[in-house]
């Protein structure tokens, strides 16, 4: 069964400073990328720098609009969501975590993870909270605000926001980009053991082709393509 | 399953705003606070403007009825009351008018009481009360002083009135039981007695009554009265409609009230412009966090309700503090804006809705404000918002590589923010042209040359009975005491002192003396117009005139002068004929003659001609124009026409004795001014005579001044002010925004006291590039616009004076905000450590 369906993905940019009216080249992000990702398998995309790993993640959490092909999460077209649509779609569907985190300064380390909750208006199942919290090790950091606590922890935060609210979906971008290679290996470690536990489906981002391994799956890119796919031996 | 059903986070993610962005918030506060200021200052001001006109017009009508239908029968009356236009109605038996010949440029009706015509009118007894007994009589002020009646309850009081049936002038007398000041209609009153003394004086006739009656609908009045008389078949009756209610009235005050009401479109723009200024210091974080929260699943709806309620918090938090400064300001400027009223007008006319259209229009402002950043983020992905960063003006320019130096780091950065400044340079050049040639118009509009044309003495002391320019002067009225006088003389402070007194006498010209004054008026002026023609208009002198021709009778107004006055006459005027001597005009064989005339013609019989007035023989030894600003109050109808006649007042005194004193001029040293303004007004406590000071006159003349350049003074002001937060906010923001790149500086090894010097270059480069356009410009401008407006201005008391004191005021300012706005906002983005610094997205 797929959870993530992607059809002839395209994503084109115009370079914003080089060139001028139809000279300006065109930097081709996505070029008809087609895959699907089977449910509760967690999936690793590599590639180079440029190479359009982001820019696909982005494409299936919603965050960005393809300039061509259909992505279906879940069985929800994305192309056929209005924009408030989506945005609740974001909330409900998917737990993103993203290279920088995107934590909200004003709020605390509890109030991010449940932000997404309190934008729909959710009651927060506060046992898989704790358990949460307890298992990336914040539990004593809930009434922190962000910038009290270290990179680290901030990533850890942004996971625990990516997991409460129970989203079929984990999309991660480089969760481990900021991190030493032993905290990087304990986040990835967490990631799949949480994907594990709570039955989710994961699809991560990296550099790093040891992350990779820990994967059931890696998808390797290459100039906006997918130029491999390679299932991992159990 | 995509619902959206939670906006209460909005509410902790803005109260979490304001929190961490404290400083800001108090900014766009006081701002708002600002913008909420100035629209209620300029609606009371509209509003009061025009209520002031309508007020005005309603003062002139002198009832505050809509229709005042006149002469109606009891069952007329009672038709017209119970009509269905109108709501309420008010009604006067008068059984007579007044008819002493010193009222007869008014109207005083002898009726019996009627408190809703009354209240109507303003014509409740202020002191004493309305009468209750047989006799008893209410009068307004300027009725007793014209009659000379003192102001004491219980005084005998004999009046002359001619009863409304015809029936002849009859004298009767009454008891003085309360009496009012005039505030409306000065040319008709009432004299109020009771029911039975008004049945006893008529003899119980038949009597005809006024009806003031208010509408339903106060539009088109005319019509109205014309379908109430008509829908009861009422014909041949009068119907007078009140002036406030009068459509093209109406739409003048509108007309008077609407530039201030359109300042609101200049408040509206700048206040735009100074939150914007504001609200963009953080823009492009504001955006990268509203995409931020927006990748979390924040709906557009929960955007857009976080921005209301940003924008009404702003609101309601410069509410309040706004409403109330901008009606403290409207409270301190109304007397100069709607002057002449005892009472303040901003109270006076109060009104609830001003406010309201004001928080409104804040809400407005500050919403349009705030949603920059939020439109900002519309039709963005969330991903392209988190990557906003703003466009800087300006562009890179390649060349010769050059060793860089901090006067190169300086000018680089200047040449980022050229685009920036654009609107704060157009804003600073547009208010200091406004704010210069205004205070160029101000500091041209003279006030030496206006008190020496119509300010002829410091002081001028008026007799009770002639305050008023309808109030017929009554020599008998003796308001101004001898004692009065002699104890103003004797004021140390006083230089010069001199008395008036008039009194009409009939006198008759030889055919060979009127001959000059028909000459005069028979003949044609420039445009070819037969001079009498100018006074067709008035018949009370068209009659003195053609009887003074056919008759040779006129009326002669022998007037008393000394002292002061004398000289004021004499220095004042032009000779027409004749030669002055003081020595032989004090023998009190001659008179000086002198009649009103626009130009130098001779209008009295010619200086040498000989002239009998009461009983006396005199020569004319001079002819001058007439000096009116001298004299207060009206000569009688009669003596419309008439030639004054200057003798000295102990030669007047002999002739009419016992008589009062009409005016007194006196000058003092003006050092002693507030002393003696005190001393003159414990002298005049007891009396009801009037006086006009010099300080009256300066009042004035600084009030007109003030309501000329009060609205370009205003905008000007207003857009200076955005000009040079506009220019601070370029400042700031070419710190803040530049937060990664002093980190990069700073990790390759330049000190703080190197960039803060970059800073300071830049601060004073862009002022002086700024200043390189503004001064030559605004001072070409208001040299061009002053010398064009002396030019075609009708306004005769101006002296050109070129003045450039605003942009000289604002220079300091503006240097300050370049010396000390880059060190502070420095200090603030340098807290953190550098490297923390380049982290930073």
């Amino acid at each position: 069964m797929d959870m993530i369906t992607i059809h002839n993905l395209k994503k084109y940019y115009t370079n914003p400073v080089i060139g001028r009216g139809s000279k300006k080249p065109v930097v081709k992000a996505l070029d008809g990328v087609d895959l699907t990702i089977a449910r509760g398998k967690f999936t690793a995309i590599i590639g180079a720098s440029g190479s359009g790993k982001t820019t696909l993640l982005n494409m299936m959490g919603g965050l960005d609009m393809p300039t061509e092909g259909e992505v279906i999460v879940d069985g929800i077209n994305l192309s056929s969501l209005r924009e408030e649509e989506l945005a609740v779609f974001r909330r409900k569907k998917t737990g993103f975590i993203f290279q920088n985190y995107n934590l909200v300064p004003t709020l605390t380390v509890e109030e991010n993870i449940l932000f997404p909750l309190d934008l729909d208006g959710a009651a927060p199942d506060m046992r898989f909270l704790e358990e949460i919290t307890e298992l990336l090790g914040l539990a004593d950091k809930l009434e922190h605000y962000p910038d009290m606590l270290s990179g680290g922890q901030q990533q850890r935060v942004a996971i625990a926001r990516a997991l409460a609210a129970k989203p079929p979906v984990i999309l991660a971008d480089e969760p481990t980009g900021n991190l030493d290679s032993r905290n990087g290996q304990n986040v990835a470690g967490l990631l799949k053991m949480t994907a594990e536990i709570y039955h989710r489906t994961l699809v991560m981002v990296t550099h790093n082709p040891e992350l990779a391994q820990m994967t059931d799956r890696v998808i390797r890119m290459r100039d906006g393509r997918i130029t491999e796919s390679q299932v991992m031996p159990c | 399953m995509l619902k959206n059903n939670n906006l209460g986070i909005c509410r902790r993610l803005m109260m979490r705003e304001i929190k961490f962005h404290t400083g800001q918030y108090i900014l766009l506060a006081i701002s708002t606070c600002l913008v909420c200021m100035l629209y209620t200052f300029s609606l009371c001001l509209g509003n009061l403007t025009y209520n002031g006109f309508i007020f005005s017009y309603k003062m002139i009508y002198g009832s505050g009825s809509h229709i005042l239908f006149y002469d109606l029968t009891p069952s007329q009356a009672a038709g017209i009351k119970g009509h269905r236009s109108v709501r309420e109605a008010v009604s006067l038996s008068a059984i007579g008018v007044l008819s002493d010949e010193m009222l007869e440029n008014r109207s005083v009706k002898l009726a019996s009481v009627s408190p809703g015509w009354a209240k109507e009118t303003e014509a409740v007894p202020m002191q004493g009360r309305m009468p209750k007994k047989q006799n008893e009589i209410a009068l307004d002020e300027l009725t007793m002083n014209s009659l000379a009646i003192p102001y004491e309850l219980g005084t005998e009081v004999s009046l002359k009135w001619t009863p409304a049936d015809g029936s002849g002038e009859r004298v009767d007398t009454f008891c003085l039981c309360g009496f009012w000041e005039n505030r409306m209609g000065q040319t008709e009153t009432c004299a109020w007695v009771t029911e039975e003394t008004a049945q006893k004086l008529s003899s119980g006739g038949q009597k005809k009554q006024a009806l003031g009656v208010t509408l339903y609908r106060p539009g088109d009045l005319e019509r109205q009265g014309e379908e109430i008389l008509s829908d009861l078949g009422i014909q041949d009756i009068a119907f007078t409609t009140n002036l406030a209610w009068n459509d093209a009235r109406r739409e003048y005050a509108g007309l008077k009230a609407g530039r201030f009401y359109r300042l609101n479109l200049i408040v509206m723009l700048c206040g735009i412009l100074m939150l914007y200024h504001i609200v963009r210091l953080s823009a492009a974080q504001d955006v990268r966090f509203y995409g931020r929260i927006k990748s979390l699943g924040m709906t557009p709806r929960q955007l857009r309700v976080l921005w209301a309620e940003r924008a009404a918090l702003l609101s309601l938090s410069g509410l309040l503090p706004g409403w109330l400064s901008g009606f403290l300001l409207c409270v301190v400027l109304a007397p100069h804006v709607v002057i002449g009223m005892e009472e303040n007008p901003a109270l006076y006319f109060f009104r609830l809705w001003p406010f309201i259209v004001s928080g409104l229009f804040t809400f407005l402002t500050t919403g349009i404000a705030c949603s920059l950043p939020m439109r900002a983020v519309t039709g963005k992905t969330p991903v392209e918002a988190m990557k906003f960063v703003e466009k800087e003006g300006g562009g890179r320019r390649r060349g010769k590589r050059r060793r860089t130096s901090l006067f190169l780091m300086a000018f680089s950065g200047l040449s980022r923010r050229t685009n920036r400044s654009v609107p704060g340079m157009a804003s600073l050049f547009l208010s200091l042209c406004i704010l210069c040639c205004i205070r160029t118009m101000g500091a041209s509009y003279d006030q030496e040359k206006y008190l020496e044309g119509m300010a002829v003495f410091d002081y001028l002391i008026a007799d009770a009975s002639a305050t008023a320019s309808i109030q017929r002067y009554n020599p008998k009225s003796r308001s101004i005491k001898e004692e009065m006088y002699q104890a103003a003389a004797a004021h140390p402070a006083v230089t010069g002192i001199g008395v008036l007194r008039t009194m009409e006498v009939p006198m008759y010209a030889e055919d060979m003396e009127r001959a000059q004054i028909i000459a005069a008026f028979e003949g044609k002026d420039e445009s070819g117009t037969v001079r009498k023609e100018y006074m067709a208009d008035n018949p009370d002198w068209m009659a003195g005139y053609e009887k003074m021709r056919d008759k040779g009778e006129y009326i002669g107004i022998a007037t008393g002068v000394s002292g002061l006055m004398l000289e004021k006459i004499m220095a004042q005027n032009i000779l027409i004929e004749g030669a002055f001597s003081a020595e032989l005009f004090d023998t009190g064989q001659y008179v000086i003659a002198a009649a009103s005339s626009s130009s130098e013609l001779k209008v009295t019989p010619p200086a040498g001609s000989r002239v009998m007035i009461a009983g006396r023989e005199f020569e004319i030894m001079a002819s001058v124009p007439l000096e009116e600003s001298m004299i207060s109050g009206a000569n009688s109808r009669e003596a419309q026409f008439h030639v004054t006649y200057y003798m000295p007042e102990e030669v007047f005194e002999e002739l009419f004795p016992g008589y009062g004193i009409r005016n007194v001029g006196i000058d003092i040293d003006q050092n002693s001014q507030e002393e003696f303004e005190l001393f003159l007004e414990e002298l005049l406590m007891e009396t009801k005579a009037d006086v006009i000071s010099v300080s009256d006159y300066q009042w004035i003349f600084r009030n007109a001044v003030f309501h000329n350049c009060m609205i370009p003074l205003f905008v000007g002001s207003v857009m200076l002010l955005i000009g040079v937060l506009n220019f601070g906010n370029v400042l700031a923001r070419g710190v803040l925004v530049r937060k990664k790149e002093f980190a990069v500086y700073e990790s390759l090894g330049m000190t703080r006291r190197q960039i803060l010097r970059v800073l300071l270059l830049e601060g004073v480069l862009h002022l002086a590039s700024m200043l390189l356009f503004l001064v030559p410009a605004t001072a070409a401008v208001t040299w061009l616009w002053g010398r064009w407006w002396i030019a075609n201005t009708n306004t005769w008391c101006v002296t050109w004076h070129y003045s450039l004191m605003p942009l000289w005021v604002s220079i300091p300012v503006l240097a300050a905000s370049a010396l000390l706005i880059p060190p502070y906002f420095l200090k603030t983005v340098t807290r953190e450590s550098v490297t923390e610094r380049l982290r930073v997205f």
